[in-house]
């Protein structure tokens, strides 16, 4: 949770000092935050733990970018911070169907499973995870913590 | 005066300096393009230039036709048909998915802008100003994935307006394939591209664009062998367009046609050079060093690139120009497995494209490896990791993955020098799979070495024979007559005492190597294993 508010954070200085050159060939529009005022909103509104604004700000720029992987994340992220999982699960299995290596999906969708108290879910995403990141990555580090932490209390 | 005419005036006086653009030099009005037919209301004295510039555009020489389309505006102010062309180029090159600039969107604008004020006698002619104008409409909140879906979307409906029009219909095919993903291996807009292009090659053998969009159509390994013909054809259609010297070699180094690309990437170094296309020679000479390794042929390599460092690539944002020049040394370490050339190479900092310093940072972390210090690998590896970071935090999925790639082979070979033989298979393999589910980029003639030939290396240094052999063959249907490769099946069909396959892959070996400088030393080996028999 933390990392993410702090990538959120990163991300918005950027927009900052936008890139000087043309991007290279992405399959995620990585401008996205600087040319979408709703888009930039909407995680200025996660960074303020202002999830239904984050949700209404993020749900009118998924209408002008449907297939962008982060901004599905981002309104899993604020759906599941409302308690409404079944339409984050939603925003989490598209993301993953746009990029199927996203490392924060799976992790944020695995912690979502354990809300839910579907340990099984969790662990699926933590195995995708583990094949991911073979030199390792925060988000593997954090879903295992979080699995580990959910079974030592039950 | 609006910027637009400012800039077709200064353009114009540039024109008129015969420092620019003289009849002896390439780019001369009556330079070798190929065959266009562009009808257009535009006055009569200016119908011929008119179609050397969109034949210009086919061979995407964007300096000279930017320079011409403005040239022909200036001679006839009616002729506003020129925007779509002038507005074609800026987009830049439509299958390196980087798209304009923010300074040449606006360039374009402005002369769409002032097509639409003054707008073309035609319809046909009006709605080729529209077709390319969809790329640029709310151009700057648009990702540059949505303005070539746009675009290609744009000169579909204009190509089915126009059924007689077959200029339509090929630019309609470059920019369907313009929308070809990296990640699809169904190849499905190449596809698309080509069941046009096809029988426009019947009908216009000479055309530039016909033969130069089926090469980049077919520009991946299954498929390239059904682009020799075009790539055999291009160069002499546009001899005079530096990247149609050099666009043939894109399918030449698919199938291992070492020799064809050699001869055509050094004539398009000399024309790109000659034409002030800085990027443009580094991006040819990095072609050529490839193939010349290929060949064993290291001493014309290393001349090769040192031909080319010569030169500045200019403050191209563009990459093609810093990948080459990271790229060749690189090469030339690797392929000849001088792994303490390649520890000691040096980072050239690119904050841009920091993907071109990871060609380094991987040659310094293969070669340390496996010039037996892991220590010093593993510090490498750290610095893939940072370079890694930084393209997801700009979301450069592509080239993060293939750094990430290149990381794990970092690690696999890190962990292979310290003995851990499971481990260093295990992200090898990894490493092999990743970067089999995506094409290498354009801006390369292929990745510095194919990971699945190092996890042949790998298994060969493990003495794991039968399972090398494998690998090397695997990565020989993608990567074909590659000379590192057939050493290595060589050695590993010779390790399994299979005679017979370990003498076949010596004696391409061999062949390859024929005009070699005989330096290397599987080549003795090669030999002696021949004579043997």
């Amino acid at each position: 949770m933390k990392r993410r508010i702090a990538a959120l954070v990163a991300g918005l200085a950027m927009l900052a000092f936008p890139p000087a050159a043309p991007a290279d060939p992405v399959e995620t529009d990585p401008d996205l935050a600087s040319r979408d005022a709703d888009y930039a909103a909407g995680r200025r509104a996660i960074q303020a733990r202002d999830w239904p604004a984050a949700v209404a700000s993020l749900s009118k720029a998924e209408v002008r970018n449907p297939d962008h992987a982060d901004l599905h994340t981002d309104l899993g992220f604020a759906y599941r911070n409302l308690g409404q999982y079944d339409v984050a699960f939603r925003h989490y299995e598209r993301a993953l169907a746009i990029e199927p290596r996203h490392r924060g999906a799976h992790e944020y969708v695995g912690e979502a499973y354990l809300m839910v108290g579907d340990v099984k879910g969790a662990e699926k995403h933590l195995a995708a995870l583990k094949r991911i990141c073979l030199l390792g990555c925060d988000e593997l580090k954090d879903l295992e913590q979080a699995v580990a932490k959910y079974k030592a209390g039950k | 005066m609006t910027k637009w005419t400012a800039a077709v005036l200064s353009t114009a006086l540039l024109l008129a300096s015969p420092t620019v653009l003289s009849h002896d030099e390439p780019g001369a009005s009556g330079g070798r393009l190929g065959k266009v037919s562009f009808p257009t209301s535009c006055d009569a004295k200016v119908q011929p230039d008119f179609e050397r510039a969109v034949a210009m555009l086919h061979s995407f020489w964007y300096n000279a036709g930017e320079q011409l389309f403005t040239s022909i505006l200036t001679q006839d102010p009616s002729c506003t048909v020129t925007a779509w062309g002038y507005a074609a180029i800026l987009m830049n090159n439509p299958l390196a998915g980087v798209g304009a600039s923010p300074a040449n969107a606006k360039k374009a604008q402005d002369a769409i802008a002032n097509a639409r004020a003054n707008p073309p006698k035609t319809q046909r002619e009006r709605d080729y100003v529209e077709a390319v104008a969809a790329y640029y409409d709310d151009w700057a909140n648009k990702p540059e994935k949505a303005r070539q879906l746009a675009r290609s979307k744009a000169f579909e409906a204009l190509a089915a307006k126009y059924p007689g029009d077959d200029e339509a219909r090929i630019f309609n095919a470059l920019y369907i394939a313009g929308t070809q993903s990296q990640a699809d291996q169904t190849y499905a807009a190449y596809m698309r591209a080509v069941a046009i292009l096809e029988p426009m090659f019947a009908k216009y053998p000479d055309h530039p664009g016909v033969a130069h969009y089926l090469i980049h159509s077919y520009d991946a390994p299954p498929i390239a062998s059904k682009g020799l013909t075009a790539a055999r054809r291009y160069a002499s259609i546009a001899p005079d367009a530096p990247h149609a010297l050099h666009m043939p070699s894109h399918i030449f180094t698919r199938v291992g046609a070492w020799d064809e690309s050699i001869s055509t990437n050094l004539r398009s170094a000399d024309a790109a050079r000659k034409g002030g296309d800085w990027p443009e020679a580094y991006h040819a000479s990095d072609y050529g060093v490839y193939g010349y390794l290929q060949l064993a042929r290291d001493a014309d390599a290393r001349k090769l690139m040192e031909e080319a460092l010569r030169y500045s690539y200019g403050d191209s944002p563009l990459p093609a120009g810093t990948y080459a020049k990271a790229a060749m040394p690189a090469r030339l370490a690797l392929e000849r497995n001088d792994w303490k050339a390649a520890s000691q190479l040096e980072v050239i900092p690119n904050a841009r494209q920091p993907y071109t310093e990871a060609i380094t940072y991987f040659a310094r972390g293969i070669g340390a490896a496996r010039g037996g210090d892991p220590a010093a690998a593993e510090k490498e590896g750290e610095q893939l990791a940072a370079v890694q970071k930084k393209l997801e935090d700009a979301k450069n999925t592509y080239w993060a993955t293939e750094t990430e790639v290149q990381r794990l082979a970092v690690a696999a070979w890190t962990a292979q020098a310290r003995g851990n033989a499971q481990d260093a298979e295990r992200l090898m393999r990894a490493a092999a799979d990743l970067e089999d589910k995506s094409e290498k980029h354009i801006v390369t003639p292929g990745r510095m070495i194919p990971a699945r030939e190092l996890l042949g290396d790998m298994l060969l240094e493990q003495k794991r024979y039968d399972a090398a052999l494998k690998e090397y063959e695997a990565s020989r249907a993608r990567e074909p007559n590659r000379y590192r490769n057939y050493a290595g099946a060589a050695m590993a069909a010779e390790g399994m005492g299979d005679r017979k396959t370990a003498a076949g892959n010596y004696a391409k070996l061999i062949e390859l190597a024929a005009a070699g400088d005989g330096a290397r030393p599987e080549l003795a080996r090669a030999k002696a294993f021949v004579a043997q028999r």
